[in-house]
């Protein structure tokens, strides 16, 4: 569309506004009840332009071909100011001492100090929340917190209240923000235009003087882009990036608030020494002489191999990259290992297998154009809430909504379907509906015919799991089935988003792939038909940690070590012999360590004692090891426990890079430098090589990822120069003029056959069953305020958000023990037991119990299992078999 | 149709009939039965006069219409009221016992001043007496005429039955013949904006996309001094669900609402009683009269709120939420109830539709002048010799109503000033009635047609309070989405004289208001200065 603003032409795309184009015309036309993350409301009607003669507001007026906008004339500039007056007229002056975009309006258009009130209404003020305040004398009534609230967040927590001047916004509740159903996300503070609703920490500093780092946040792997503001190595705010490419402005209470731990008093700032049984402070030459002189030790008396390595998930990728290299060169071996396999190695392996690489196979973006969102084994809006929030939007805009999981989680109690079934049932479920789609005529033949293998194989197997065995098998009635399977099977672009519900399984790479024959029976993977198969990562690198080859059999970017001839190549740029043995994989580390193998442990940012399944086992396999290094940035249970604690770094303090769940490699900048004499974990991994008498090469991250790059195909194209001139790039990204590949396989799998791979698998039983001794199942899993061990989010003010852990218990098991909210109960497994608080609620069905592992007090890995993933050694945390009594007071 | 906000609502105004008040409990329980989020149950319950003013166990509505301000001299019965009562306006009694809210408007502007004690009227310049029990409680019939052939009032005065013309267009011609009938007779909104109604319905059958649509009739258009909607939703309802049943059918609608404002009670119970009838009788539900259309019809109340009026509010308040205007495009003939494409029609419009039909749109064209096609409603006050209501066609001169229809004021009192078309209209002076009943014609003079009010206002009222009457009323019912109404009825409500003389304020909200109301303040202010030749330059 061609149109004139102020007299120059500009061409614009259908469905754009006028204010869209005055904006590509670069004519300023203040705004304030608009923010480019909401649909325009033109109700502050500052905004006022002329169209062909008439006055409009420009957000609401849609561009028309030949319009002729004007901005400039005074008496559009003295209606605009008038307007504002009026707005500002019961304002506090005090409105004007902090920087917000209502005091950039007001000097724009020259309304003066004097038009505001020397005093507020008196509307009163509420800062019950430990992050959000409320001012209500400095609200106008643009509603962009509400519209925050429910369009960007889904929460409507808030609303505007009253009627005409009354109008002011208030909590949903009428209450204090605390008790409201704000779940911190943040997105009221960061569009608020006047500073009504503020974050209670960044007072009113000017923004002027602070700095604004542009980094990626380091807490799940949603990847959300975050501007840092710091004040003399201080952090006073942390805001979403409105450009951010996954968050698009939008954060959650974790990345947008959860940062006071970075300068929290018990931050390690002094490498720490085991000396008489007790850890104490020491020096960085004396703790690198002692694991270069250990590990050295151990490697000379028991070879290389005695060592192991569990590289950091939370760490960058450059990180990541030199911890491989330092255990395969220095030391020599390939025991090295990162928590993926704790949590999606099944979808590496099963991903792979049916499709070629190991990631989901299409960008988040393609959730927007998803009419049909399938869900599996993820409570997202808690534990990856921006993407969690874009699922409910999606939802909430009219796309189908298909939740399997059994807890009714937020997005289920919003689905079109639940599929409840028993933890376990996954791949009955997945077949179950897989057959529905065969026997409906809802598969795409031609693309079967043409892209697909194992069909007949697979029709085979499914043919078995009517609805009505499926319900047999994992309780989900079958006419649930029959519709989540028509949802899934007649709409046009289908998405499915799955969990650690699907991983974390004995079987969990058999729940992948059956998980993917739906995806591929559709052709919704690698078409523009729909949105393939996508893991939520867990942590902000666990992709990247995987891709940059900190795994036992595999070197960066997925290459196998038991091929010679890559094994060749990397040994001569590595400048190193190298084993072509494959390594160990974290829980066989454990066990060889107990069976005395494994002699030193080097765990590089990873609280094995928390997280891991069967703390009991864990820590007799800690007690086991000759030496145990632990690379952290607090005094975990597993640096406690460690020989030597070498200080790192957090997200906010490092330079390099991160791979989100979409396989988008996105810059990391520090914003601080590290405490004391912490030093960042690059440094740190140099500085073991060197003290070993090794060297890593790499003088910087980016010389790092330039080396990577260099070696693995899949990366070829990835550099910081040019993710920080282009912003992220998806991998696969073959080099400097391929663009990455968001969405993959669009012109064939990457798998040998170069079709994709069906998978005719049966349903097994989980590793462990409820019996008679032990009646209850435990699943375990994350909840919104709190993050993994929390070690980060327990050392601020979420804490106060979410002070402790309890168990969900069904109403119908809580009326049977005669217990309510708040009474402790004893949880058993055969391995251990917490005693704990409980939480009624219909969350979790009868017979199943809910915790998770944020909290050492209720460690709920002391009862996990050892059960693992028969494909690839993931545990099974969602399944565990506990008993559970009422416990005794004092 | 699941409007579950709505469900909440419904639930809050049985608890506020029963209680008095509703607590913050109140609404989580309502939001959390309905499923929805107890912040829009919040929202609403603010917003909403009937909801959130505290009611005594006897709650009396008084009105505080332009008409029953005339009557009693300025408002006086209000005071009077309140002081039987012994409560403030406004206000709940420290013992619960009574409370009284002022409305705009009750619907007796032929007869006022009025108030509602419960839902039972009390009309009259003893009202308060009335209230008191000191004078017998008096509900006058509205004095209805017509002043040509009638075509609204075709039932009211000839006794003419309803659902007549719906069978026979299941049977023949449908929605085409509908379409075609209207557009042939030139039918125009009546509420106020004008806008052509075959087009209206034409658009919402193109955008639906053989999904889903709605047509609502529009009973919260009663401008205070307009009683035709009151008069053919009560008397009359059947002709109204018909003219909905022919829009629905029209649109492609399987579903209709009536939304009727909450200030009449009775309207609403004669719509519930019609639509029971209607239902019985074949007219409505599924497969109609085995024409294979569907169409049910849902009677629902608003809650106190002027702007309910105007079409997007309207939406929101059918839909539970707060009644603010938002911003069109996208219109609701596209984006409407539940996001569906939606018809919004006024009562009266409805109500021609199925003689339009029956006797052909020609017949209709015929009459009025130019694209002001057909017959209106107009409503006269109680200053007059014979006020009520009077069905006369468009073009006819003003002054022939004051003199013809209206016999001039009663009494042989002096009219001082005309309010022609509603609060938001315009005032005439008495010398400037030479004009005829058209749209364009009076929009020239700086007034309007809108529904076709004329409240004479005599040497009983003071200009200074007739300034601040109407500034309280535009502060009162602002929705407050937008600044300059927000903002400048609340000026005008504090200063009437300053904001009337500020040219600036009422510039910014003539041209920068989102809707209507906001829009048509100035004009008004500016017609009542002129009208009362406080011409200020």
């Amino acid at each position: 569309m061609r149109v004139t603003v102020d007299g120059r032409p500009v061409d614009m795309p259908a469905g754009t506004s006028v204010l869209d184009a005055t904006r590509a015309a670069g004519a300023t036309v203040s705004t304030l009840c608009h923010d480019d993350r909401l649909a325009p409301a033109g109700t502050c009607r500052v905004c006022l332009v002329r169209v062909d003669g008439d006055v409009v507001a420009a957000c609401v007026t849609p561009l028309a071909e030949g319009m002729a906008v004007q901005t400039d004339d005074a008496e559009l500039v003295e209606d605009a100011r008038r307007v504002v007056e009026l707005m500002v007229e019961r304002l506090p002056r005090t409105a004007l001492d902090r920087s917000s975009e209502l005091a950039d309006v007001c000097t724009r258009l020259g309304v003066s100090p004097a038009s505001f009130a020397d005093v507020g209404r008196g509307l009163g003020s509420d800062s019950s929340h430990p992050y959000i305040e409320l001012d209500r004398d400095l609200c106008i009534a643009c509603g962009r917190c509400v519209r925050m609230c429910d369009e960007v967040q889904g929460t409507f927590a808030l609303t505007l209240v009253g009627r005409g001047a009354d109008t002011v916004v208030d909590t949903g509740i009428g209450g204090p923000w605390f008790e409201s159903a704000c779940v911190s996300c943040g997105g009221c503070v960061d569009t608020c235009p006047t500073g009504a609703i503020s974050d209670i920490r960044a007072g009113t500093l000017p923004a002027s003087q602070a700095v604004t780092t542009q980094t990626t946040c380091g807490y799940c792997g949603v990847g959300c882009t975050l501007d840092v503001h710091t004040v003399d190595d201080d952090i006073v705010s942390v805001r979403p990036a409105r450009d951010g490419k996954v968050n698009r402005g939008h954060a959650c209470v974790k990345g947008r608030f959860a940062y006071g731990f970075v300068r929290s008093p018990d931050r390690l700032t002094t490498p720490l020494v085991r000396r008489d049984g007790r850890l104490e402070p020491a020096s960085w030459d004396e703790a690198l002489t002692v694991v270069a002189g250990e590990l050295y030790r151990i490697r000379d008396s028991y070879g290389p191999d005695a060592i192991a390595g569990i590289s950091s998930a939370r760490s960058t990728n450059e990180e990541n990259y030199l911890f491989q290299k330092l255990m395969r060169t220095v030391i020599g071996t390939n025991n090295i290992d990162n928590c993926s396999r704790v949590c999606h190695a099944p979808s590496a392996a099963g991903l792979t297998a049916a499709f070629g690489l190991s990631g989901g196979t299409n960008p988040a973006d393609d959730l927007d154009r998803a009419d049909c969102i399938l869900l599996a084994g993820s409570n997202a809006t808690e534990a990856h809430p921006v993407v969690g929030a874009r699922i409910k939007q999606r939802a909430l805009q009219g796309a189908r909504l298909v939740v399997v999981d059994p807890r009714r989680t937020e997005l289920a109690r919003l689905a079109d379907v639940h599929l409840r079934g028993t933890p376990g049932s996954n791949v009955a479920v997945f077949n179950g509906i897989a057959a529905l789609l065969i026997d409906e005529g809802w598969t795409d033949e031609e693309f079967i015919a043409a892209r697909v293998d194992n069909f007949d194989a697979l029709r085979e197997q499914v043919g078995e799991y009517t609805p009505e065995r499926v319900e047999a098998l994992s309780g989900v009635p079958a006419a649930a089935l029959r519709e989540a399977a028509r949802l899934y099977g007649t709409t046009a672009r289908p998405s499915i988003i799955y969990g650690l519900g699907v991983t974390e399984h004995a079987h969990g790479t058999d729940g992948v792939r059956t998980l993917a024959n739906l995806a591929i029976l559709r052709g919704a993977v690698g078409t523009a038909r729909g949105g393939g198969v996508n893991p939520l990562r867990g942590q902000n690198n666990v992709q990247g940690a995987s891709d940059m080859g900190a795994l036992p059999d595999l070197l960066p970017g997925y290459q196998k070590v038991s091929d010679a001839a890559l094994l060749e190549r990397f040994a001569a740029a590595w400048g190193s012999p190298l084993s072509g043995r494959p390594g160990l994989r974290i829980p066989d580390m454990f066990n060889a360590a107990l069976a005395g193998q494994v002699k030193a442990l080097y765990v590089f940012g990873e609280d094995i004692l928390q997280t891991d399944p069967d703390t009991n086992h864990v820590r007799a396999a800690v007690d086991a090891c000759e030496f145990v290094v632990s690379q952290e940035i607090f005094l975990s249970e597993t640096a406690a426990a460690a020989d030597v604690v070498l200080p790192g770094a957090s997200f906010l303090e490092k330079d390099g890079t991160f791979v989100n769940f979409d396989r988008r490699f996105q810059r990391v900048r520090p914003a601080l430098g590290p405490p004391g004499q912490a030093r960042t974990d690059f440094d740190i991994l140099r500085a073991v090589a060197e003290a070993m008498g090794g060297s890593l090469g790499c003088g910087s991250p980016a010389d790092a990822m330039d080396e990577c790059a260099r070696l693995a195909p899949l990366f070829g194209g990835i550099s910081h120069r040019r993710l920080d001139l282009e912003g992220p790039l998806h991998w696969p990204c073959r080099d400097a003029g391929d663009p990455g590949e968001g969405r993959l396989y669009e012109r064939g799998f990457s798998t040998a056959t170069g079709r994709a791979q069906l998978a005719a698998r049966p349903w097994l039983p989980p590793g462990e069953q409820p019996d008679a001794e032990y009646p209850y199942t435990l699943i375990t899993g994350r909840r919104l305020a709190h993050y993994n061990a929390g070690t980060m989010t327990r050392r601020t003010a979420n804490l106060v958000l979410a002070p402790n852990e309890h168990v969900d218990i069904s109403p119908d098991d809580a009326a049977r023990f005669d217990i309510a909210d708040g009474d402790r109960v004893e949880i058993a497994s055969r391995r251990g037991k917490v005693n704990v608080a409980v939480r009624v609620t219909d969350d979790v069905a009868p017979g199943e119990l809910f915790m998770a592992f944020h909290f050492p007090e209720a460690a709920a890995n002391l009862l996990t299992s050892d059960g693992v993933d028969e494909v690839t050694a993931c545990p099974e945390y969602k399944v565990t078999a506990v008993r559970m009594r009422r416990a005794h007071i004092g | 149709v699941g409007r579950p906000a709505h469900q909440a609502l419904d639930e809050i105004k049985s608890e506020v009939r029963r209680k008095g008040a509703v607590t913050a409990a109140d609404e989580a329980r309502a939001a959390s039965a309905a499923g929805v989020p107890v912040a829009s149950v919040h929202g609403a319950v603010s917003y909403y006069a009937d909801l959130h003013q505290p009611r005594g166990r006897r709650h009396v509505r008084v009105c505080a219409g332009t008409a029953c301000f005339v009557a009693s001299g300025g408002g006086m019965h209000v005071a009077q009221v309140a002081d039987e009562l012994a409560v403030g306006v406004g206000e709940r009694s420290a013992d619960g016992a009574a409370s009284l809210q002022p409305v705009h408007c009750l619907g007796y502007c032929f007869g006022g001043p009025a108030a509602l004690d419960g839902t039972a009227p009390r009309v009259g310049a003893d009202v308060a007496d009335q209230i008191a029990g000191r004078a017998a409680p008096r509900t006058p019939e509205i004095p209805v005429h017509a002043d040509t052939a009638p075509v609204v009032l075709r039932g009211v005065l000839e006794g003419g039955a309803a659902w007549q013309t719906w069978p026979a267009v299941l049977e023949r011609g449908g929605a085409k013949r509908v379409l075609h009938e209207v557009e042939v007779a030139g039918l125009r909104g009546r509420g106020g904006a004008g806008f052509p109604a075959a087009q209206k319905w034409a658009a919402v059958a193109g955008e639906r996309e053989g999904g889903p649509c709605f047509v609502v009739a529009n009973g919260d258009e009663g401008d205070p001094g307009s009683f035709a909607d009151r008069l053919l939703m009560e008397r009359d309802p059947s002709r109204v669900l018909e003219g909905l049943a022919l829009a629905g059918l029209a649109c492609g609608a399987g579903q209709g609402f009536v939304y009727v404002r909450s200030e009449y009670p009775q309207a609403f119970e004669s719509l519930r009683a019609a639509v029971s009838e209607a239902r019985e009788a074949g007219h409505l539900g599924r497969d109609v009269h085995g024409s294979g259309v569907d169409f049910d019809v849902e009677v629902t109340s608003g809650a106190g709120s002027y702007v309910a009026g105007e079409e997007t509010s309207l939406l929101r308040s059918l839909a539970g939420l707060r009644g603010t205007v938002r911003p069109r495009p996208p219109y609701p003939t596209r984006y409407g109830l539940l996001g569906r494409p939606t018809a919004v029609n006024n009562v009266e419009t409805l109500c021609a539709v199925p003689a339009i039909v029956s006797d052909g749109g020609e017949a209709y064209a015929r009459r009025g002048a130019g694209r002001e096609t057909g017959t209106l409603l107009v409503c006269l006050n109680e200053r007059f010799a014979r006020p009520g209501a009077y069905e006369v066609e468009f073009a006819i001169p003003l002054a022939e109503i004051v003199e013809r229809l209206g016999g001039g004021l009663r009494d042989g009192r002096a009219m001082r000033a005309l309010q022609v078309g509603g609060p938001l209209g315009g005032f005439l002076g008495p010398t400037d009635l030479d004009l005829p009943l058209l749209e364009s014609a009076l929009s020239r003079a700086g007034a309007a047609v809108g529904h076709g009010s004329l409240v004479a206002i005599d040497d009983g009222v003071q200009f200074p309070d007739l300034l601040r009457h109407f500034w309280a009323f535009a502060a009162r019912e602002s929705c407050g989405a937008c600044t300059p109404c927000r903002e400048g009825t609340r000026r005008g409500a504090a200063h009437p004289a300053e904001a009337s003389r500020d040219e600036s304020l009422l510039h910014v909200m003539g041209v920068a208001s989102l809707c209507a109301f906001g829009r048509a303040i100035p004009r008004t202010v500016r017609s009542l200065l002129r009208a009362y030749g406080r011409d200020l330059g």
